[in-house]
């Protein structure tokens, strides 16, 4: 069985992230394709409203649905990896025992589950919120009331369209990796892991070798871990700026989903994180290095990178949002251009700091309490 | 001096808990030789984690001189196996990504051992100690292990049938650097091993068997790893 129980608490993280992606699709989807089809009904006095709602509607569904389903795709794609990949051994021995490469991947097709289950709920809240967010948009009273009407193909296109893709992703990516052979999958000969082509340092001490081996070695939990911080930095802020073009519920909405999508980022490297360098870390504790050097050694090699990522999410936001309002408001005079918030990004470091080394702090003692013994049996 | 009384050591939950070890007492002499021999199950490798520091007993009291361990906290346990012991593994255990003379600075660093090359000539390396595990073979692998564990300058070294995975050449060439290097250094020795073979290399033998020291015998005579059968 290669899909555990413990996984399927991994793949609710999946559901989670797919479940807001979609919520927000569809809300700002539905509400354009449904005021698109009422705009014979628009009175000349509310047309101009009817044009900035669209175009505000299609810009805050590109920006923040675009910018959410991007992330979210990016983000399932590295974790189906390396979930898959920290499998190569069972993979291997299925494989040794004679199953066949389209039996084992199939097994994989659970990430389509896994998305369905999220993007499912995300479409019933989607349209139980709907009716509020309808009356939102139309605080001013000038359009005529847009009737909720609920579009197959949008709904489609947003629920079994990602599930079908997401299974057919992972069960390629599984038979791409059992095209080789049993005994490399089982790392049993020198060819899985090819032999790094950059020599260390001769006088580097061995920790801060370490953290470098593990930052260069581990790209994809690098990559993640500074797209989590991406996405806090970018959601936070822009949720900030996001009041004087959209509702403040909106805000709020923008705000939670980019947590929680952050968290859930962070989450789920950390932990691969944690798992992937199981081994090295029982040795350093059997060998008597303390935690504190296990995680400066293991995690601490990412901070960088999660400033990094917080500094580009800055720089994205801001781009972005300018860009967007240059675009809605380009046949109007007289509106300011949009400026960089630097309270925004005071009030996100500010909380990003505390939360990512509290975090941090939180995986150093999971590793504190691995016991080098039961890894070893592994 | 190790001094272990009374040692209990159970695994599983209430109804199905199975005693490993069975109120054990034993004593070990500094710059002795001890192989622990023993059946698959006989508790002997679980009898090397607890008194080396790596599991705690259900009771019973493993002494250092004047130092209980079983009575340390985690970090006074991770201090005492940082200064006192050291580990090899049948696995071997290296970190993949790192060269044989990083692998061997993880001990040596601990100890503020300057000297690491010299462990790795010492072991017969030097032309390998760029080089990455993937790169050696079983028996090289094993021998940085020993390096590793031998530049930490421990004053205990624990071996968990370090010839388990290799070939009778390798193994015996394995064992016969151990041995050589213990000669030079002067560490103690508590070795794991299946193999009735290898204990006729240790001056002290502790036969287990389920769970218990069934016998405990000198060697009147030490051969070395040339020497004794495979």
């Amino acid at each position: 069985m290669i899909i555990e129980f413990r996984d399927c608490i991994r793949l609710f993280g999946i559901s989670v992230i797919v479940c807001l992606a979609v919520f927000v699709c569809t809300i700002f989807l539905n509400y354009n394709l449904d005021i698109t089809a009422a705009e014979e009904q628009i009175a000349p006095e509310g047309r101009v409203i009817y044009e900035a709602l669209v175009m505000t509607g299609k810009a805050v569904a590109a920006v923040s649905g675009g910018c959410l389903a991007a992330t979210s795709l990016v983000m399932l794609l590295g974790y189906i990896r390396s979930f898959i990949d920290a499998r190569a051994k069972e993979l291997g021995v299925l494989k040794a025992l004679g199953y066949s490469a389209p039996a084992i991947s199939r097994r994989f097709l659970v990430f389509g589950a896994a998305v369905l289950a999220g993007a499912v709920p995300g479409l019933f809240f989607a349209y139980c919120y709907m009716p509020a967010f309808y009356a939102r948009q139309n605080e001013t009273g000038l359009l005529p009331d847009i009737r909720i009407r609920f579009h197959p193909e949008l709904s489609a296109a947003l629920t079994l369209l990602p599930a079908a893709l997401f299974a057919l992703l992972s069960m390629l990516y599984a038979l791409s990796l059992l095209k080789k052979p049993p005994l490399q999958l089982l790392g049993k000969t020198g060819e899985s892991r090819p032999a790094p082509r950059r020599r260390t340092g001769t006088d580097r001490p061995f920790l801060k070798e370490l953290k470098r081996s593990t930052l260069r070695d581990q790209k994809l939990f690098a990559f993640l871990i500074g797209f989590s911080a991406f996405c806090f930095s970018s959601m936070t802020q822009m949720s900030m700026s996001m009041k004087d073009l959209s509702s403040e519920s909106f805000s709020g909405m923008i705000l939670t989903i980019g947590l929680l999508l952050a968290f859930l980022t962070l989450f789920l490297s950390l932990t691969g994180v944690v798992k992937a360098n199981s081994k090295p870390i029982a040795m350093l504790k059997v060998f008597g290095y303390s935690r504190a050097e296990c995680s400066r050694a293991i995690l601490g090699c990412y901070r960088p990178v999660a400033l990094a990522g917080f500094a580009l999410g800055s720089v994205y936001q801001y781009v972005l949002l300018r860009l967007t309002v240059t675009c809605i408001f380009a046949d109007y005079e007289g509106i300011p251009e949009f400026q960089f918030s630097l309270r925004a990004l005071s009030i996100s470091l500010a909380a990003f700091i505390p939360v990512y080394e509290l975090i941090m702090h939180g995986y150093a003692g999971q590793i504190s309490r691995m016991s080098p013994k039961s890894i070893m049996l592994e | 001096m190790i001094e272990i009384k009374n040692i209990v050591k159970s695994y599983g939950t209430r109804k199905n808990k199975f005693q490993i070890l069975k109120n054990i007492s034993a004593e070990i002499s500094g710059g002795d030789f001890v192989v622990i021999l023993g059946a698959s199950g006989s508790g002997k490798s679980t009898f090397l984690n607890v008194i080396s520091g790596l599991e705690r007993p259900d009771s019973g009291t493993v002494h250092y001189g004047s130092t209980d361990i079983t009575a340390l906290s985690d970090a006074e346990l991770t201090a005492f196996r940082r200064e006192t012991v050291g580990f090899i593994f049948q696995q071997y255990y290296l970190l993949p990504n790192m060269t044989v003379e990083k692998n061997v600075r993880m001990g040596a660093d601990l100890s503020g051992n300057r000297d690491y090359l010299s462990i790795i000539d010492a072991v017969g390396l030097h032309d390998r100690r760029k080089k990455y595990p993937s790169e050696l073979s079983g028996g090289e692998q094993q021998r940085v292990a020993v390096a590793r564990a031998l530049a930490k300058r421990p004053k205990v070294l624990f071996l968990d049938e370090p010839t388990g995975a290799l070939d009778e050449e390798t193994g015996r060439q394995v064992l016969d650097y151990i041995c050589r290097l213990q000669k030079e250094y002067g560490f103690t020795i508590v070795m794991v091993t299946h193999n009735a073979n290898i204990a006729e290399m240790a001056n002290t033998v502790f036969k287990m068997n389920s769970g218990r020291i069934e016998n405990i015998y000198r060697n009147e005579t030490q051969k070395n790893a040339y020497e004794i059968g495979w």
